[in-house]
Formats: structure tokens, C-alpha cells, sequence
């Protein structure tokens, strides 16, 4: 929600004119070239079973899995699988932001409590999501909250660890300066850390958003948890072979949308920063 | 891998089992004559448990004051730890799995049969396959060969041994993979095994592409195997032995029905399944008689024993119903 905020806040520099044409005539000619990466890939995939190649029972031509994907969307109880999912994944990766974002900064502006916690994240953080699922049956069975133990498991890292790195990136005269003029703790955290932070921070949650929507379908593959996951597994357990990659191609879709998600919010949010404006003036 | 986390997943189990066991069983009240009773019950979305799903559609369930709900925990992993720490009241599985975890201390205990084999020769619902050009004719001649089966160290391979044995060849040479069911037709198609241990309905995928049954290895290990079985915690059995017996009758309710009427099974698989209908109509139900088949359970636990299974023999007056 501060995220929001600070969007408004440093709209006000936004980039010359000249500029913002030339990047929307970049932007667009990349998404020309991304079109037809995806046709090729769709044209290969309809050509390779079709010839042959590959057995089409097993591995459908691309109309096939259209046809497939038709049909899904026709069936209620895939919009109610495909909420599900979409819970578990916003659901879980706000959840690890915020305590993500919350325990970097409080972590990262106290030096003995970093060194006092590094290894032990050290530790924790190479664990996969997956080898914790056991746990969550056994916590949460087969519901909504097994999704999330291993969502937020997964994300929650990737965002803390971001947030460290930037917290030590604060400029220490920026940080004497604040201080010299009688700044609080709260506004130095507000006015210095954080902005110095957020590219940081947005970068872990763009990562984040991803890994969330991996293991939000994982858990719904391998517990059984509703939702998507759930369902290709129903699929594949039926060898309802196209069923289950138009599923497939779904998720990849989700995945599209997330990143692109992801990166509009980090574009807008760090709008004011550097690393955005400088994409323009190189 | 799949397996891993099965074995993580009991170990987990039996910590919780002896700590902080029954935190959050929503529906185990003691019986009261009007009090209906929530149950969840962990399931395969597979062929084998048609009959819980139609004995829910006519009533059998909410006669006897039972609200079933039904997960189908992928695979199974889920199914045994959600059971022992009261996330399920009721759980379906093979009965290998439950005879290895009785013995490695899992309190489970039977309470209604799964379902049993149909004890044709060549006409059962799970069976080993060939491609149709293959050499191998008998399982006599699997020794030597890459045979798949869903999960090492189970019922698949104990099962397939008996059948290489009593075909006079050796078991011990037979290299057995793990490869999920689903995906055995694709394997077998393209030569990455010689044959495959399939159930419906990849068997039905396989015979469709022009495979070959060579033998019905659940058959071979008894005449009349019982395979799984719906089981729940001792826990609950001690807490509310009135639930147990209500589910216990209404279980054995649906399976008489689902054994009488093989026409609803077929129409209640379309709507937990993605099974298409051409293939619905040609699938090889299995046997859902009411009551476990004891004498074949204790052939399968002396070969599981002959396997190296179990460190000891499983207890079937415990683990049956």
C-alpha cells in the first residue's frame, strides 16, 4: 500500500516526452518480436506431433490443446479452480512482503541482530518449499493454508534477502545527514532507508511473484490442494492427455501475466528511481 | 521422490501421532442422535474409490448423519499423515502402504474394503504390459528386463515378482522403475521400459495403442486380492467408535451397490474423473465385494516379507477391520 503511495508521490518526475515515444517504439517492436517468438513455438508444436515426430497421443498438436482449453473455460469449475489458485498466490505472496519487507528492514537497520540471524537464514533459505509439504499435510490436510505455508515459504526469502541488500545499500552520508538533522528513527526508516530500499524491495517481490505462483500449483499437484494444480493432476491421473496441457498452458499464462504485473508495478512505483528513468536516457 | 516425501511425510506423521495429535477435528463430537457428523475422507481421484463417490450421490452417507466430504489428495502422499493427524477422519490406500506403515508403528486401522482384484486372468483392472511388438511373451520372460511400476517398494513390484515367479523366471533380475501411471503409456511407446505394471485407465490407453497384457499380476499373487482399503486413526476409533460403524455400514453399502451396478459406476467416474467416454465405456472395473479378503492379504504380506517390505510382519488382526 506504501508502494501505492510513493507512486503518486514521484510521478511528478516523469520522463521527457521525446523519450517516452522512443521507448514505447522500443517496447513495441520487442512485443512484435516476443509475438512471433510464441507463434513459431505454437506452429512447432502443432507441426512436430503432426509429422510424426513426436506421438500426438502424448504430446497433442497445438489445435488440439486449443480445442481442449475451449472446452475448459466453458466449465465453471475451472474459473473456481483457477480462484483458487489465484488466492493462494496473492494471498501468500502478500503475506510474505509484508513480513518480508517488515523483518529486512528491522533486520537490516540493526547490525548486531543481522549477524546475530545470518547464518540461520543462510540455513533456511536453500530449504525447498517442497520438502516442507509432509509438514503441511500434516498441519493444514489438503487446504488452502498447505498452499500457503509453502507459498509464502518460497517467497518470503526471496523478498527478505532483497530487502537486506538494500537496507546496506543506504548512503551513510544520507543516513549522518538525516541524523544531524534530528530525524527519528521512524522518519530516518521512512525518508532514507525505504527509498533507498524499494528497487530492492520491488525486485524481491517481482521474483517472489513467480516463485508464489510455482509452488502455489505445486502444492495443488502434489497435496491435492484446489485449484489448478489440482486439476492437472485429475487430468493426468485420467490420461485426459490435452486436458491437461491446456491446463498446462494456463499456468504459463498466469506466469505471463504475474511478470508483466510484477514489472508495470515495479515501473510505476519506481518511476522517480534511476534505474527506471536511466533505461530512457541510455 | 513422490516416495521421499511419503516416508518424510509417515515420519512427520508419527511425531505428531505421539505429541500434539487430534489439534483440529472439527466433526469428532460425541455421536449425539441428531448431531450430523462432518467427515473428510482422503482420497485417489482414480477408478478404485467410485464406489464412496457414488454411495455419497444416493444417500448412503447422509442416511447414517455423515456430511462426506471428499479430498482427493494426489497421489496418496497426503492421505496416511492427513488421516493420523485428524485432517481426514477416513482414508483410502493400498494395502502394501498400510502394512509398511503398521509396522514402522503408524496407528491406522482398516475400517471397509477398497477394492479387490477381479481375479481374471487377463481381464483385470490393473495389469503388466507390452508393447505390441515385444519379444516378451510371458512374465517368465521380464527377468533381465526394465519393468515400471508407480512406487518402488510396494505393492507394484511385490506384485510383479509373484507373477515372474510363477511363471518359473527369476524376479530378482527384473530392474523395476518408478514412472506415475499416467505416464507408462508414453514410456512404454517409446522403449524407455520393456514393460509396464498399469492400471486403469492407462491400461485402457495401452490396449487402445496396441499393447499386449503378458500376465494380471494381481491375480497371481491370490485369486481374489483385496488391494485397498479405507482405513482411519486409532485415535478416532477410541474417540468415536459410533462414526467409525456408521461409516463402516455406509461403506459397505456403497460398494455392494457399485458392485451391482457397473452402468452408475461409469457415470459417476465422469464426474470426479476427466476420463473421456469412449474410454469410460471400455475401462475393466474392479471388484468391490463388502468385505476385505483376509486370506489374500496374507499371501500378499508374506511376499512383501520376501521383499524386504517390512523389518517384520505386518499385524492383520490389528490392521484389518
Amino acid at each position: 500500500m506504501t508502494l501505492i503511495e510513493r507512486t503518486s508521490g514521484g510521478g511528478q518526475t516523469a520522463a521527457p516526452a521525446s523519450g517516452d515515444a522512443r521507448r514505447g517504439r522500443r517496447r513495441g517492436s520487442a512485443a512484435w518480436l516476443g509475438l512471433a517468438g510464441l507463434g513459431t513455438l505454437l506452429a512447432v508444436m502443432e507441426i512436430v506431433p503432426r509429422v510424426g515426430l513426436v506421438s500426438s497421443k502424448y504430446f497433442p498438436p497445438t489445435s488440439r490443446i486449443a480445442e481442449a482449453l475451449a472446452a475448459e473455460v466453458t466449465d465453471q469449475a475451472f474459473w473456481v479452480a483457477l480462484g483458487d489458485t489465484l488466492k493462494g498466490w496473492a494471498l501468500g505472496l502478500l503475506i510474505a512482503t509484508v513480513a518480508g519487507a517488515a523483518l529486512g528492514v528491522l533486520i537490516g537497520a540493526v547490525p548486531l541482530l543481522r549477524e546475530y540471524t545470518a547464518s540461520t537464514i543462510e540455513f533456511l533459505r536453500p530449504i525447498p518449499s517442497v520438502a516442507l509439504i509432509p509438514l503441511a499435510v500434516l498441519l493444514f490436510g489438503t487446504d488452502i493454508r498447505s498452499t500457503l505455508l509453502l507459498v509464502v515459504y518460497a517467497s518470503f526469502w526471496q523478498v527478505l534477502v532483497q530487502v537486506l541488500y538494500g537496507v546496506q545499500d543506504v548512503d551513510p552520508v544520507a543516513d549522518e545527514t538525516a541524523r544531524s538533522y534530528g530525524l527519528s528513527t521512524i522518519a530516518r526508516v521512512r525518508y532514507v532507508l525505504w527509498p533507498t530500499a524499494l528497487p530492492y524491495v520491488m525486485t524481491g517481490v517481482r521474483l517472489a511473484a513467480a516463485v508464489a505462483l510455482v509452488l502455489a500449483i505445486t502444492a495443488e499437484l502434489v497435496i491435492g490442494a484446489p485449484g489448478l494444480g489440482a486439476r492437472i493432476a485429475v487430468a493426468q491421473t485420467s490420461n485426459a492427455v490435452p486436458d491437461m496441457y491446456a491446463l498446462v498452458t494456463v499456468t504459463g499464462l498466469l506466469g505471463v501475466l504475474v511478470n508483466l504485473g510484477a514489472r508495470a508495478v515495479e515501473r510505476r512505483t519506481l518511476a522517480w528511481h534511476q534505474s527506471v528513468r536511466g533505461e530512457v536516457a541510455a | 521422490m513422490r516416495r521421499l516425501i511419503t516416508r518424510l511425510a509417515v515420519a512427520a506423521a508419527l511425531i505428531a501421532a505421539s505429541a500434539a495429535c487430534g489439534s483440529s477435528s472439527p466433526s469428532t463430537g460425541t455421536g449425539g442422535s441428531n448431531q450430523v457428523d462432518n467427515v473428510k475422507v482422503g482420497v485417489i481421484p482414480i477408478v478404485d474409490v467410485a464406489p464412496i463417490y457414488l454411495g455419497k450421490e444416493k444417500g448412503f452417507f447422509s442416511n447414517r448423519k455423515i456430511n462426506l466430504t471428499l479430498e482427493s489428495g494426489q497421489g496418496g502422499a497426503a492421505i496416511v499423515p492427513g488421516v493420523v493427524s485428524g485432517q481426514f477422519q477416513f482414508g483410502f490406500s493400498n494395502v502394501t502402504s498400510l502394512m509398511i506403515a503398521q509396522t514402522q508403528g503408524v496407528p491406522l486401522k482398516g475400517v471397509a474394503n477398497g477394492n479387490n482384484s477381479t481375479g481374471k486372468d487377463g481381464e483385470d483392472f490393473g495389469a503388466v504390459v507390452v508393447k505390441g511388438d515385444s519379444p516378451i511373451q510371458s512374465a517368465k520372460d521380464l527377468a533381465g528386463k526394465k519393468v515400471a511400476v508407480n512406487t518402488l517398494k510396494n505393492i507394484g513390484d511385490t506384485s510383479v515378482r509373484a507373477s515372474v515367479r510363477k511363471a518359473g523366471g527369476d524376479p530378482s533380475t527384473v530392474e523395476f522403475v518408478e514412472i506415475a501411471f499416467a505416464q507408462m503409456p508414453a514410456a512404454l511407446d517409446a522403449g524407455q521400459v520393456d514393460a509396464a505394471w498399469v492400471v486403469e485407465p492407462s491400461l485402457a490407453a495401452v490396449k487402445a495403442a496396441g499393447g499386449r497384457i503378458i500376465a494380471s499380476n494381481f491375480v497371481d499373487v491370490a485369486p481374489d486380492l483385496t488391494v485397498a482399503l479405507y482405513f482411519t486413526s486409532e485415535k478416532l476409533l477410541a474417540d468415536n467408535p459410533d462414526l467409525v460403524k456408521r461409516f463402516q455400514e455406509a461403506m459397505q453399502e456403497s460398494l455392494t451397490y457399485a458392485d451391482a451396478h457397473p452402468d452408475e459406476v461409469r457415470k459417476v467416474l465422469s464426474t470426479y474423473t476427466k476420463i473421456d467416454a469412449a474410454t469410460l465405456s471400455t475401462l475393466v472395473l474392479p471388484k468391490w465385494p463388502a468385505q476385505p479378503n483376509r486370506a489374500s492379504l496374507e499371501e500378499l504380506a508374506k511376499l512383501g516379507q520376501q521383499d524386504g517390505l517390512f523389518t517384520k510382519a505386518p499385524d492383520l488382526d490389528k490392521l484389518l477391520p
